[in-house]
């Protein structure tokens, strides 16, 4: 009898069903794309970072571009960089959204939609064209508009992008203030799925506003900041575009990212064996730190 | 069923509608007459008769596509090059001439990420200084093995030098241009030089010096010149002309920038940026002929003899007021300089051979190659050289583009600029012979991993002169070893 049920179990377990046959033919198509477009270059890259790569007559090196890049000064000043500019721009980012949204709670919710149209409107626009804008802001030149405020206000006017002093943070206030958008609506969603009850009870509990977020809303949209949180390191990890646009990771190299460096490396320098090694450490990297994320913020998570 | 069957097709047409978005060159790959037909060129061109008399033999040849890639080397270049191709045709009509169009701003990332890919243009156009790293890549390809002696002695040998790499020529030149230094004219006559004498006879460093600092206003900089992310470069080659620094390489094939003649350019530039006789900040490329334009910049780098036609356009546009003229900009009268030079060194010019190269890609064949070098003599000489040259207000590099040359003769032209120009050209260097792709390829990662960007970190006053100097040296004797860098001073 026990045996009979045992094997009426496994019949059960590998049986495919008509839906499982639905599903399957929803994700096949799915998948080709995701095999050819996402795991086939990396399996490329990975191999790539092997070789002294020519378009003609590829030579195998072995780990001679691991070697190399751990040998790269540069290679250690932009991961330090990329680890600064990560370090500020996402918790403050992060903090800024949560603030902001929390703040929206508070309206109607056309007048929430208003506003997360408004903080979404820049994410819209082409990057390219942002930077141009941050440009002429942080011109140098006394006719920049913030050395015109400088002027304005008596304080001597700044070599923003070309000084090593201003360089680093004129890059962090522009992701600070840029691309709140995605995290707000986000934010909101999960702001909105927490039960009223809760708030009901910490006001007969006589809670203020600060206890009310110290309590209930910041460990019930925890989930949410880790989410945030994964994602905007990951991102955080592979800027590259503000770099490229705004300081060409100078000066001295002092805001050369990581992403940078590989672009470089790929198609300026033409060494794309080196730059996919570089590419593998950085994934590598960003896996370890979202491992480690999970690790310590996930455990009283419950989903 | 029905429902589920509606949803799997509509999943697979959004997906499909994606994937779409990003592949529209797909088509063209699948489009018989529109993919290079390598592989059956046979029987093509004569590829050592020249270009014009070339037609009457390709009547039956089999149809051939060949690929080019080039920036806007004039204002009219692209549009030009469209008329080029058809001329092409109407000669070989089995032959066509595909034409890319790319920007300055992403020509090099636009070849160099073709080439790697294999799929490099067949003709693209490169700076002498570029070559080192196509022929690194395994791209490059030596035109002599192509190309009659007799279609090659039409170019001007010292021009070829620039396009020959270790013995072997991967391209044509289309012009040799040189790098100087523009001046305001009147404002530097207010400053107390003698422009006439300074055109005709060059200047030294402590003229300049003083000339600058008598230029320099609340409003107006004595010397600007463009200095952010990769136009430093530009600074420390055409500028470091004045310190004697020609070549990053000295006749004996030591690294040059490791010499004391680097220490001398750059406690010279560290002290302008001090003093603020030039701005310590960086200055980008298209700022600073509209920084003269408009009187904030007395002596502007880089500059070049054509600059005297758009400054005169924007005269005429400032007399005009048609609102075309650069936004608080004066009349200025161009003066084309010298670039000055310091004790124990001789005057010479930056000079730079911008020309076509042929590369290799996937469907490179011999008879494939043959039909390029048809295109390629053909985009280089004659009336296509002699249009390129005049606009450029340069001399011709070969002798087909000379003879065509009198159809261009540009009017109004200033006596000095001119006379200042030619003076120039004759005192251009030509770089060492014996540089190896992998020697030029090593100091091209030296000047964009580290001497521009700590030349950004001198001019905003963050490291010295001494600082960098010494950074240069230590990076480059691992690079090159000690023993191939001259730490000495090079004397001419």
């Amino acid at each position: 009898m026990a045996h009979k049920q045992t094997n009426n179990h496994k019949q059960k377990r590998f049986r495919i069903t008509s839906d499982d046959r639905w599903g399957y033919a929803f994700i096949f198509f799915a998948m080709v794309i995701f095999l050819v477009f996402t795991i086939y270059p990396v399996i490329s890259a990975i191999k790539t970072s092997f070789l002294d790569y020519k378009p003609f007559g590829s030579e195998y090196v072995g780990w001679e571009n691991y070697a190399d890049t751990f040998h790269n000064k540069l290679f250690f000043k932009a991961v330090k960089n990329t680890v600064i500019y990560t370090a500020i721009v996402v918790p403050a980012t992060i903090a800024i959204t949560f603030t902001l949204s929390v703040m929206m709670m508070a309206f109607s919710k056309k007048i929430q939609t208003v506003f997360k149209g408004i903080y979404y409107l820049p994410g819209i626009a082409s990057g390219v064209a942002l930077s141009v804008v941050w440009l002429w802001l942080y011109d140098s030149s006394p006719s920049g508009l913030f050395n015109e405020i400088m002027t304005f206000l008596h304080i001597p006017t700044q070599n923003w992008l070309n000084s090593s002093k201003t360089a680093m943070g004129s890059l962090i206030f522009m992701a600070m203030v840029s691309s709140h958008g995605t995290n707000i609506i986000i934010y909101i969603a999960a702001l909105l799925g927490i039960d009223k009850s809760n708030f009901e009870a910490a006001e007969i509990d006589g809670a203020n506003f600060l206890q009310k977020i110290r309590y209930i809303v910041i460990p019930l949209v925890k989930s949410t900041t880790l989410f945030l949180f994964i994602t905007g390191i990951i991102n955080s990890f592979q800027v590259f575009m503000n770099a490229y646009m705004m300081t060409g990771g100078g000066p001295d190299n002092n805001t050369t990212m990581i992403g940078l460096l590989i672009f470089n490396n790929a198609f300026t320098r033409s060494e794309f064996g080196l730059a996919c090694a570089q590419a593998i450490i950085m994934a590598i990297i960003i896996a370890a730190i979202s491992f480690v994320q999970f690790k310590v913020m996930g455990e009283d998570i419950e989903y | 069923m029905k429902k589920r069957i509606l949803a799997l097709a509509l999943a697979s047409v959004m997906v499909f509608a994606l994937t779409a978005c990003g592949n529209s060159d797909s088509n063209n790959a699948a489009d018989p007459t529109s993919a290079p037909a390598a592989t059956e060129a046979a029987g093509s061109a004569d590829a050592t008769a020249a270009p014009t008399d070339a037609a009457t033999d390709t009547s039956t040849a089999a149809e051939d596509v060949i690929t080019v890639m080039v920036p806007p080397v004039t204002s009219t270049y692209l549009d030009k090059m469209a008329v080029y191709a058809e001329q092409f045709h109407e000669m070989y009509p089995n032959l066509t001439l595909e034409i890319t169009a790319t920007s300055w701003d992403d020509h090099t990332e636009k070849l160099n990420t073709t080439a790697l890919a294999g799929q490099a243009p067949d003709i693209a156009e490169v700076s002498y200084a570029s070559i080192g790293t196509y022929v690194e890549m395994g791209v490059g390809i030596n035109i002599a093995d192509y190309m009659s002696a007799d279609r090659l002695a039409d170019y001007d040998q010292n021009a070829l030098d620039y396009m020959t790499l270790e013995g072997v020529t991967y391209g044509l030149p289309l012009y040799i241009t040189i790098q100087s230094i523009g001046a305001n004219k009147e404002m530097l006559t207010a400053a107390g030089v003698d422009v006439a004498s300074v055109q005709q006879n060059g200047w030294t460093y402590d003229e300049f010096l003083t000339a600058i600092s008598n230029g320099t206003t609340d409003d107006c900089y004595g010397f600007v010149f463009a200095s952010s992310a990769a136009t430093a470069a530009d600074y420390l080659n055409i500028f470091g002309i004045s310190a004697g620094l020609t070549n990053p390489f000295t006749s004996e094939l030591k690294y040059a920038y490791t010499s004391e003649n680097m220490l001398n350019l750059l406690t010279a530039i560290s002290d302008m940026a001090n003093s603020g006789y030039t701005p310590n900040y960086g200055v980008d490329a298209s700022q600073r002929m509209v920084m003269c334009e408009t009187g904030n910049a007395m002596i502007f780098g880089k500059a070049m003899p054509l600059f005297e036609g758009n400054i005169t356009k924007n005269n005429a546009a400032i007399a005009a007021a048609d609102g075309t003229a650069v936004e608080g900009s004066i009349n200025v009268e161009y003066a084309f300089l010298p670039i000055p030079t310091m004790d124990g060194v001789t005057e010479s010019c930056y000079g730079s051979v911008d020309g076509l190269v042929a590369l290799r890609n996937n469907d490179t064949t011999d008879e494939h190659l043959a039909n390029v070098m048809l295109a390629l003599d053909f985009l280089c000489s004659g009336d296509r050289a002699a249009a390129t040259d005049a606009e450029l207000y340069l001399d011709s590099v070969c002798e087909s583009g000379r003879e065509a040359m009198s159809a261009y003769v540009v009017e109004d032209r200033d006596a000095a600029n001119l006379a200042a120009a030619a003076r120039e050209i004759s005192l251009v260097v030509a770089p060492p012979t014996g540089i190896t792709a992998e020697m030029s390829s090593d100091a091209s990662t030296l000047m964009s991993e580290v001497i521009a960007p700590k030349f950004q970190a001198l001019l905003a006053g963050e490291c010295t002169a001494q600082e960098m100097y010494d950074t240069i040296c230590s990076e480059a004797f691992n690079v090159f070893g000690e023993e191939n860098c001259e730490t000495g001073f090079i004397a001419q």
